[in-house]
């Protein structure tokens, strides 16, 4: 029966995808988006209650077809390099036509199935249900908003889901690259989907960014294969870890890294913007820049303890400082949000490559609740875009007058990204708390002093969007204004499931994303819930505290619309008894931005270092 | 509650436009000689949170209505000390062409400070004589003096 | 059972701290100075002002930071983590902002903008400070820590001088108060809060003396004495650093922290992980 609901996961929204792209109808793609939401969530909760890894060994014909597709698929990627000018693009895909001959000549015959599903995957097929559909629902009707061929975009946004999910099942390095060249042609098309000037060249940018990542996939597979003669995550898992070489590993983390828009390949996903709002979305949420740390989940059983982990960490850690601190000087919305996604993704990449059971779980948590809070800030972004006509921050200034309840949910999604008993914050504690327990062997004082830092920055850059927001006059009145009940579907499906697996976090943390973690590891966390407590050897956050929290801020956040103090006169703002224009905006920070060179060089430095010391190549 | 507000009381003071005398006076004050810390009071320099108002100077046009303003920023009760001669009648800037000529018509003064410059225990026994003033009053909203809706629309106080 | 007392009445402790603090800057000033309830008398006064607001959520906001700062002292208390009450004090932080942003007023604006440059350079250094006390204690509760029989304050010294060094940050005192700098922006985030709304926030902040003293306290250990003796040594030596020297600015403050406070406190955990293994 779970083979049977995998195939369909992966298989169905590629399907509806045709139905919706050969219809063309709004009937057809509004039945069959819903429909998606239950379906998916149902085969993915379905995959992940199954208690043992499933292994299926698919015919033969399957590998013949996928490794074809992939010729073409490079050959495509040639084609546009050739239309759009780009030698680049035409080298890389050169190379990776001829690295690919070269892998597949050399490659064994290994009777292992190519087909892999464990909890993780299954986590994140939920994930994809639950944060990826709304997306495409939420895409019905923003494209109605002066955007051309509807239709195809939710067909390319709901097969892209399909791959996804396909690309978690795989166990197959092989079949990884294609699925991973798979998802850079779905970003260039997403990202290009407009058509003009900027469009074609950022998603062109995107092209050849993630086509180093698939150089480093393929470096990584000639490598492998020929010191160990296996190409599957599971045979490597069984490898002698006191023996083995790292350079493959040291490669696939860095088409890892450049998937997860680490700094300095982080350019492309600021590019992503350019495109409809539903595609940053879901290039942020639920996928594709979620494969980054996926990856270096898959392989942290393997990397683990080495210098490569050490080095991965400090990499991802700077990136979790720098970006954030980059974020600060952004003044658009989206690139915000953007960097702010970098940032967070350095944090679970940097968890994922320590690779004990406790980062793992960091890992995972950061994944789910980063997940589902991007996903609403920018489908909020998507709404301000159309709806209210903001971009920039400028514009934000006094949002509150115009789009309440927008901001409202913005509000809460930021909350959700810093603030006490949400997950991205359960995860910065566990992370500071695990680190501290190996404290005595070194490095991890940096890492702790790196979190603090970011985290502390993050924390700052939301208060600042926040308070620009907020700003209003004092006899304006907050009232609701209708929305289209599409963009209200989605923004109060998403809050539902951040207050709901807050409040429950304890034993959704304890019960559902720490089996994950043992599943991958083998080895037990001691995180447990105590009712509704959440326990970490000596330390509980207290159910009393998350409630409290909890209420503290949702009152915070609605404040607007609750707290209305009758009998109470109001005043003016003292300005020294003048009367002047009284707009004072924040800070830019844009002194940061004399900076910028030489935390890209750091940055850089750090990541030639991960290949070359951490996959040992001298 | 309200015996407790004579030992606190916090001071505004705004110059519109006299000599500096008496500011310097009000600062001695302040300093360690005198210390009008000792009753509780603090220089605020914010009317919201302050209880007394401390003007000098024989108010110009230019400041008038920003003193109107500030004095209808401070939440009662509320005390409005005059200090100094030129809060009453302008002093030695009378019928100037820029002066206002004192306090008088535009606040309702409740102590006055004579003197030019007074001195500073001048200051400090009006002071405490603007605290037995305080003590009396209720927490029912004040008028500048002539009030009137044109007036507050003039100086901007309705809608800014 | 103490945990609950201190919480309870953390805000008459720190309205004491307050009082105390008024009388010993003036008599550093050769002064006579207010009587020691003075912050009580204030909160009377105060207490019965007419009360006026800009809009109802700025009001809002300064009763939330008061509630969420208390709310973040009960965690330190009753709760058994430090590192969570540590983030909790970040919601107070975040409700004193937003209420600063959301009027037209440049000074509050200002004052909000610098209060989150104040976060962003003692916060790290807190972190690292409560990272300090578990390497020193083995444990993040503050039960154990106060029974440890050595006092983390010989092994911490520079950790424990880099707090000092973050104090008069949190607490807005001179030559870090930027964000309140009353004669410059007058106040900052608390410019328009009046009558019981200024109440609100006018407590809020003595409960943060309160947060901030316990921290140092647990520095003592479980060794009572030397950690009161500390408690009053950084107090009145943050006094004397308040009354004896000028505001800097906040590129300074900022400066100050990075690159002075938080390498002091990364060496000294280095060293001690280092030594322990």
């Amino acid at each position: 029966m779970a083979n049977i609901f995998i195939f369909l996961s992966i298989v169905l929204p590629i399907v509806f995808g045709f139905i919706i792209w050969f219809r063309q109808c709004d009937k057809v793609s509004g039945l069959l988006t819903y429909s998606l939401l239950p379906i998916l969530t149902f085969m993915g909760f379905y995959v992940y209650s199954v208690d043992a890894s499933i292994y299926i060994h698919t015919i033969g014909l399957l590998d013949f077809f996928i490794v074809t597709f992939d010729f073409f698929l490079l050959i495509y990627f040639a084609w546009i390099g050739m239309q759009r000018k780009s030698n680049l693009v035409i080298f890389l895909a050169i190379v990776q036509f001829i690295l690919l001959i070269m892998v597949i000549s050399i490659a064994p015959e290994v009777n292992t199935a190519n087909i892999y599903v464990d909890k993780l995957s299954a986590m994140i097929y939920l994930l994809v249900a639950l944060v990826g559909v709304p997306i495409a629902i939420y895409s019905l009707k923003y494209m109605d908003y002066n955007e051309k061929r509807k239709h195809t975009f939710i067909a390319i946004v709901v097969g892209f889901l399909g791959v996804m999910n396909f690309i978690v099942s795989v166990n197959n390095i092989e079949w990884f690259f294609t699925l991973f060249e798979l998802t850079t042609l779905a970003s260039v098309v997403m990202i290009g989907y407009r058509g003009d000037k900027e469009s074609i060249n950022n998603s062109t940018l995107a092209l050849w960014m993630n086509q180093i990542g698939g150089v480093a996939i393929l470096f990584s597979l000639l490598i492998m294969i020929k010191d160990f003669g296996v190409y599957h995550f599971t045979d490597l898992w069984q490898l002698d870890k006191t023996t083995i070489t790292m350079a493959a590993f040291g490669f696939l983390s860095i088409a890892a890294l450049v998937k997860g828009a680490q700094l300095p390949f982080h350019k492309w996903l600021l590019g992503a913007m350019v495109a409809p709002t539903p595609v940053s979305a879901i290039l942020h949420s639920a996928t594709m820049v979620k494969i980054a740390p996926f990856l270096l989940l898959r392989l942290s059983p393997v990397i683990q303890d080495t210098l490569l982990s050490k080095l991965l960490v400090l990499t991802t850690g700077f990136v979790f400082v720098a970006a954030a601190v980059f974020a600060l000087t952004q003044n658009n919305f989206k690139k915000i949000l953007a960097y702010s996604t970098i940032s967070l993704l350095g944090l679970m990449m940097l968890a994922a490559s320590i690779g004990s059971s406790m980062a793992v779980t960091i890992s995972i948590i950061l994944i789910i609740f980063h997940g589902i809070a991007k996903g609403f800030l920018f489908v909020e972004a998507g709404i301000l875009e159309k709806l209210f006509k903001v971009k920039y921050i400028e514009d934000m200034n006094r949002l509150l007058e115009k789009a309440p309840l927008t901001l409202l949910f913005i509000i809460f999604g930021f909350l959700n990204m810093t603030f006490v008993p949400f997950g991205s914050f359960i995860g910065k504690w566990l992370m500071i708390e695990e680190a501290s327990n190996f404290l005595s062997k070194g490095s991890s004082v940096l890492l702790i002093a790196l979190v603090a830092i970011g985290g502390v920055f993050l924390s700052v850059l939301y208060m600042k969007v926040i308070g620009v927001a907020i700003k209003h006059h004092r006899f304006s009145k907050i009232k609701v204004y209708p929305q289209p009940k599409n963009f209200l579907f989605v923004s109060v499906w998403y809050y539902a499931i951040l207050s709901i697996l807050t409040i429950f976090i304890a034993p959704f943390i304890a019960n559902f994303v720490s089996p994950i973690a043992i599943f991958i590891t083998g080895k037990a966390n001691g995180l447990y819930a105590d009712g509704l407590s959440l326990v970490l050897g000596n330390s509980t956050l207290e159910f009393w505290q998350i409630i409290g929290a909890m209420i503290l801020l949702i009152a915070i956040h609605v404040a607007p619309f609750i707290f209305k103090f009758k009998n109470v006169e109001q005043v003016h703002p003292y300005n020294c008894g003048e009367i002047t224009k009284r707009d004072a905006q924040s800070y830019d920070f844009n002194f940061i931005n004399n900076y910028e060179s030489k935390i890209n060089m750091i940055a850089i430095t750090l990541f030639i270092s991960v290949l070359i010391f951490g996959g040992n190549l001298l | 509650m309200s015996k407790f507000r004579k030992k606190s009381p916090w001071i505004l003071h705004y110059n519109t436009g006299g000599c500096n005398g008496c500011d310097i006076e009000i600062l001695a004050a302040l300093g360690p000689k005198f210390d009008i810390e000792r009753f509780g009071m603090l220089n605020r320099g914010n009317p919201k949170q302050s209880d007394i108002l401390l003007v000098t100077g024989p108010v110009t046009l230019k400041c008038r209505d920003v003193l109107r303003r500030l004095y209808l920023e401070m939440p009662e009760p509320k005390v409005v000390v005059a200090m100094g001669a030129c809060t009453f009648g302008g002093g030695v800037f009378r019928d100037f062409y820029h002066v206002e000529n004192g306090v008088n018509n535009i606040l309702p003064v409740d102590v006055w400070i004579p003197g030019c410059t007074p001195r500073v225990e001048a200051l400090i026994d009006g002071m405490i004589k603007a605290l037995d003033v305080w003590e009396k009053k209720s927490k029912d909203k004040e008028y500048l003096n002539n009030h009137s809706e044109e007036l507050l629309k003039e100086i901007g106080a309705i809608n800014d | 059972m103490i945990g609950l007392l201190m919480t309870i009445f953390s805000p008459i402790i720190g309205g004491l701290i307050s009082g105390v603090e008024r009388v010993v800057k003036a008599r550093m000033q050769s002064r006579v100075g207010p009587p020691i309830l003075q912050p009580f008398y204030d909160f009377f006064k105060l207490m019965d002002k007419r009360p006026i607001m800009i809009h109802s959520f700025h009001a809002s906001m300064g009763v939330m930071y008061f509630i969420s700062a208390w709310f973040a002292f009960a965690v330190l208390m009753l709760g058994n983590d430090l590192l969570i009450a540590v983030f909790f004090h970040v919601i107070s932080i975040l409700a004193l902002s937003m209420g600063a942003f959301s009027v037209r007023s440049s000074y509050s604006i200002i004052g909000a903008m610098r209060e989150l440059i104040h976060l962003a350079s003692y916060e790290p250094v807190v972190i690292l400070c409560v990272v300090g006390l578990y390497l020193s204690t083995g444990s993040f509760d503050i039960s154990v820590i106060l029974s440890s029989s050595n006092a983390p304050i010989f092994t911490l010294p520079l950790l424990f001088f880099a707090f000092v060094g973050a104090i008069p940050m949190m607490l807005h005192k001179s030559p870090f108060d930027v964000a309140e700098a009353h004669q410059e922006i007058i106040g900052g985030p608390d410019i328009e809060y009046s009558g019981p709304f200024y109440e609100a926030v006018y407590t809020g902040r003595w409960i943060e003396n309160v947060f901030v003293y316990f921290l140092v306290f647990l520095f003592g250990g479980g060794n009572f004495i030397l950690g009161a003796f500390l408690v009053v040594a950084t107090f009145l030596l943050v006094t004397l650093i308040d009354n004896s020297t000028a505001r800097l600015d906040y590129q300074r403050m900022l400066k100050f922290a990075w690159v002075i406070l938080i390498p002091m406190a990364v060496f000294n955990i280095f060293f001690l992980a280092l030594g322990g293994n």
